[in-house]
C-alpha cells in the first residue's frame, strides 16, 4: 500500500504538469492542477501514512 | 487686509508660472566630461588628512579611486570602472553579512529543538542540530551547490558568475526542461574558483543548511545517529538541490513563463518552498518512516502530550530565528545596489510584519480554543508567519504580508493538531506544519498576494513585467505556483521517503526502545547533556 501511496503521489505531479500539454486556457489548467494535488495528497496521507500506521509502534502489544 | 491675503497670491502665481516656464523650457545639452575634467579634482592636502578627519570630509575622495596608470593620472574608464566595483563590492557585503545572519539561525534552530525535547535527549538533539551543519555543507560543497547552481549563468547583482552556466537540459513536450547544473563540484571546476562564485556558494550554502536542520525536529527522540548522519547528506547533496536548481538554478519551474506563458514562471524569493516545504515534506518522511516516540500515543491511538523541557531555550530559539529571517529575506535580493535591489526595506518590513500578525493570530487561536495562549504554540505561529512570508516577500504591501502572516499564524495550529491526531504522525516540534504547510501555504501566497509593483531590473525568470497574484489580475502565477507545490508533494516527498526507507534498511533510522526510554544522550552520545540533574523516566503507557 506504502508503494501504491508513493505512485499516486507522483501520478499526480504527472497530472499537474500535464496541465501544460491538456489544454492552454488557465481555469483548466487551474482545475488540472488542483486535481493532481489532491491526488498526491491522498496518495501520502491516505496510503503511505496509513500503511506505516499498522505497524505503528503503539498498536504493538 | 484682503491686500495683504492678494499680494501674496499673486506672487505665488507669478512664481508658479516661472516655475513652468522654466520646466518647459528645452533641457540644456550634456556636458561630457573628459579626463581633463578629472584632473581638476584634487584629493586633500597630506598636512591637512594628517591632521585628522573628525567630520569624516576629507576620507574616501578622488585620491582613493584605483588609478590603472600612474603616468596618466586618473582617467574616465578608471572612474568608471571604480563606480561599477562600488556596486557589485556593496553587493558581495550585503550578501555575505545576510549569509552570516542565516548560519546564525541554526543556533535559533538547535535551541528551539533541544528546549521542545525532553532533558534526556538534550546533548543529542543539539548535536543533530550542530552536525547537519558539517555534514551538510561537505555534501553540498562536493555535490549539491553544483546540482543546484551549475547551470545558474548570470546573477547581475554579484556582476554575473559566468562560471555557472551548464545546465543539463532536456527536451520535453517541444520546450527545454533544465533538470540540474554539471559544473561546481569542490569549488574547482571550470572557473569555479571566483570570487561571485564563492559569495554565491556561502548564501546558498546556509540556505541548504536552513533546510537540512528541519527534519531535525520532527525525527528528534528517537533518531539514530547514524540515520540522522545520512539523511542529511543524501539531503544537501540530491533532494535540496534538485529541487532548488527548478525553482532558482534556472531550471525548468522556473521557466514556466517563458514556455508556458505562466506568470513569471514558479516564483519563490526566499524559499518558502525550497528552503521550508522541502524540509517540512522530508521531515514527514523520515517521521512517517522512524514511527512516533514510545509513548506519545495509547493503544486506542489517543495522543499524550510529551512536554518540552525548557520553555526558556523554546523562544529564546524564536527570536534569534526571527533575527536571522532579516537576512533570510531581505538577503534574497543577493544586493542591495541596483536592479530593484533598494527594495530590502521593504522586504525587511513585509518579514517583520508577517511574523507579528503569525504569532498574534497563533497565540489568540490557543488563548480562545484552549483557554491558555501556549508559548510553544505562540512561538511556533511566529515562525509559521515567517515561513509563510518568505517566498512572497519581495513581492507584496505591507497589508498582503500582514494578511499571510495571519493566515500561516491560524494554519499552523490547526495543521499540528491535524498531524498529530488524524495522521498520528510524532513531530515533537511541529516542523511538519510549521515548515511543510506553512511552506506551501508562502508559495500559493505569491500567486495571491503578489502585486504588480516590485521590479527587480524590469522582468523575473526571464518574463518582463513584475511578479503579479491573482487578487491583482494575474491568474498564470497561481498556476504556476501550484504546480511548484504538485511538484513538492509528487518529487521532495517521494524522493525523501525513498531515502528514508533506504537508510532505514542499510543502517537502521530507530533507537533500540531501550535507549529511547533511558534517553538518546548516553548509549548514542557518550555523555548526558545535564549530568548533574537527576532525569526521570516515566513508564510506558
Amino acid at each position: 500500500m506504502a508503494i501504491l501511496g508513493l505512485l499516486l503521489a507522483v501520478a499526480g505531479m504527472a497530472v499537474s504538469i500535464l496541465s501544460l500539454t491538456i489544454t492552454a486556457n488557465p481555469t483548466g489548467r487551474l482545475a488540472i492542477v488542483l486535481a493532481g494535488i489532491a491526488i498526491s495528497l491522498f496518495g501520502i496521507a491516505g496510503l503511505v501514512n496509513r500503511a506505516y500506521l499498522k505497524n505503528a509502534i503503539w498498536r504493538k502489544k | 487686509m484682503i491686500k495683504r491675503l492678494i499680494l501674496p497670491l499673486i506672487a505665488l502665481c507669478a512664481l508658479s508660472g516661472l516655475a513652468y516656464g522654466e520646466a518647459a523650457a528645452p533641457a540644456a545639452a550634456p556636458v561630457a566630461i573628459t579626463d581633463a575634467d578629472l584632473k581638476n579634482v584634487t584629493p586633500p592636502k597630506a598636512e591637512d588628512r594628517a591632521k585628522g578627519d573628525a567630520d569624516g570630509s576629507v576620507t574616501g575622495t578622488v585620491g582613493d579611486v584605483t588609478v590603472s596608470d600612474a603616468k596618466k593620472g586618473l582617467t574616465l574608464p578608471d572612474l568608471v570602472n571604480q563606480v561599477g566595483q562600488n556596486k557589485i563590492a556593496i553587493n558581495f557585503v550585503w550578501t555575505l553579512i545576510t549569509g552570516y545572519l542565516v548560519m546564525f539561525m541554526q543556533l535559533g534552530f538547535a535551541l528551539l529543538e533541544t528546549g521542545l525535547c525532553r532533558a534526556k535527549n538534550a546533548n543529542h538533539t543539539m548535536m543533530m542540530n550542530v552536525g547537519v551543519y558539517g555534514i551538510g555543507m561537505f555534501a553540498y560543497w562536493a555535490v549539491g551547490f553544483s546540482l543546484q547552481m551549475g547551470g545558474v549563468g548570470g546573477v547581475a547583482n554579484l556582476g554575473g558568475i559566468p562560471p555557472l552556466s551548464a545546465e543539463y537540459t532536456a527536451t520535453l513536450f517541444g520546450k527545454p526542461w533544465g533538470l540540474f547544473g554539471q559544473t561546481g563540484m569542490f569549488l574547482s571546476m571550470r572557473g569555479n574558483y571566483d570570487v561571485a562564485v564563492m559569495v554565491l556558494f556561502l548564501f546558498q550554502m546556509v540556505f541548504m543548511d536552513t533546510g537540512a536542520t528541519i527534519p531535525t525536529g520532527a525525527a528528534a527522540e528517537r533518531w539514530k545517529f547514524t540515520g540522522f548522519a545520512v539523511t542529511s547528506a543524501l539531503f544537501a547533496a540530491f533532494t535540496y538541490p534538485l529541487f532548488a536548481n527548478w525553482a532558482w538554478g534556472g531550471g525548468w519551474l522556473s521557466t514556466l513563463g517563458t514556455n508556458y506563458g505562466l506568470g513569471k514562471g514558479y516564483v519563490d524569493f526566499a524559499g518558502s518552498g525550497v528552503v521550508h516545504a522541502v524540509g517540512g515534506l522530508t521531515a514527514l518522511a523520515i517521521a512517517i518512516v522512524l514511527g512516533p516516540r514510545i509513548g506519545k500515543y495509547s493503544r486506542d491511538g489517543k495522543p499524550h502530550a510529551i512536554l518540552a523541557h525548557d520553555i526558556v531555550l523554546v523562544l529564546t530559539g524564536c527570536l534569534i530565528l526571527a533575527f536571522g529571517w532579516f537576512g533570510f529575506n531581505p538577503g534574497s535580493t543577493l544586493g542591495a545596489s541596483g536592479n530593484g535591489a533598494l527594495r530590502i526595506g521593504s522586504i525587511a518590513v513585509a518579514t517583520m510584519l508577517a511574523s507579528a500578525t503569525g504569532m498574534l493570530t497563533a497565540m489568540l487561536y490557543m488563548w480562545l480554543v484552549y483557554g491558555k495562549p501556549d508559548a510553544s504554540m505562540t512561538g511556533n505561529g511566529f515562525l509559521a508567519g515567517l515561513v509563510a512570508i518568505t517566498a512572497p516577500s519581495g513581492f507584496v504591501s505591507p497589508i498582503g504580508a500582514a494578511i499571510i502572516g495571519a493566515i500561516a499564524g491560524v494554519l499552523v495550529c490547526i495543521s499540528v493538531a491535524y498531524v498529530e491526531r488524524v495522521l498520528k504522525v510524532d513531530d515533537p516540534v511541529g516542523a511538519v506544519s510549521v515548515h511543510g504547510t506553512c511552506g506551501i501555504w508562502g508559495v500559493i501566497a505569491v500567486g495571491l498576494f503578489a502585486d504588480g509593483k516590485s521590479n527587480y531590473g524590469g522582468s523575473w525568470n526571464g518574463v518582463t513585467g513584475s511578479v503579479t497574484g491573482l487578487f491583482y489580475g494575474d491568474s498564470t502565477q497561481l498556476i504556476a505556483q501550484l504546480i511548484g507545490v504538485a511538484t513538492l508533494l509528487g518529487f521532495v516527498f517521494v524522493l525523501s521517503f525513498v531515502f528514508a526507507v533506504i537508510v532505514d534498511k542499510v543502517v537502521g533510522q530507530r533507537t533500540s526502545a531501550r535507549s529511547e526510554l533511558d534517553g538518546l544522550d548516553l548509549p548514542e552520545m557518550g555523555a548526558l547533556a545535564y549530568p548533574e540533574f537527576e532525569i526521570r523516566v516515566p513508564s510506558i503507557q
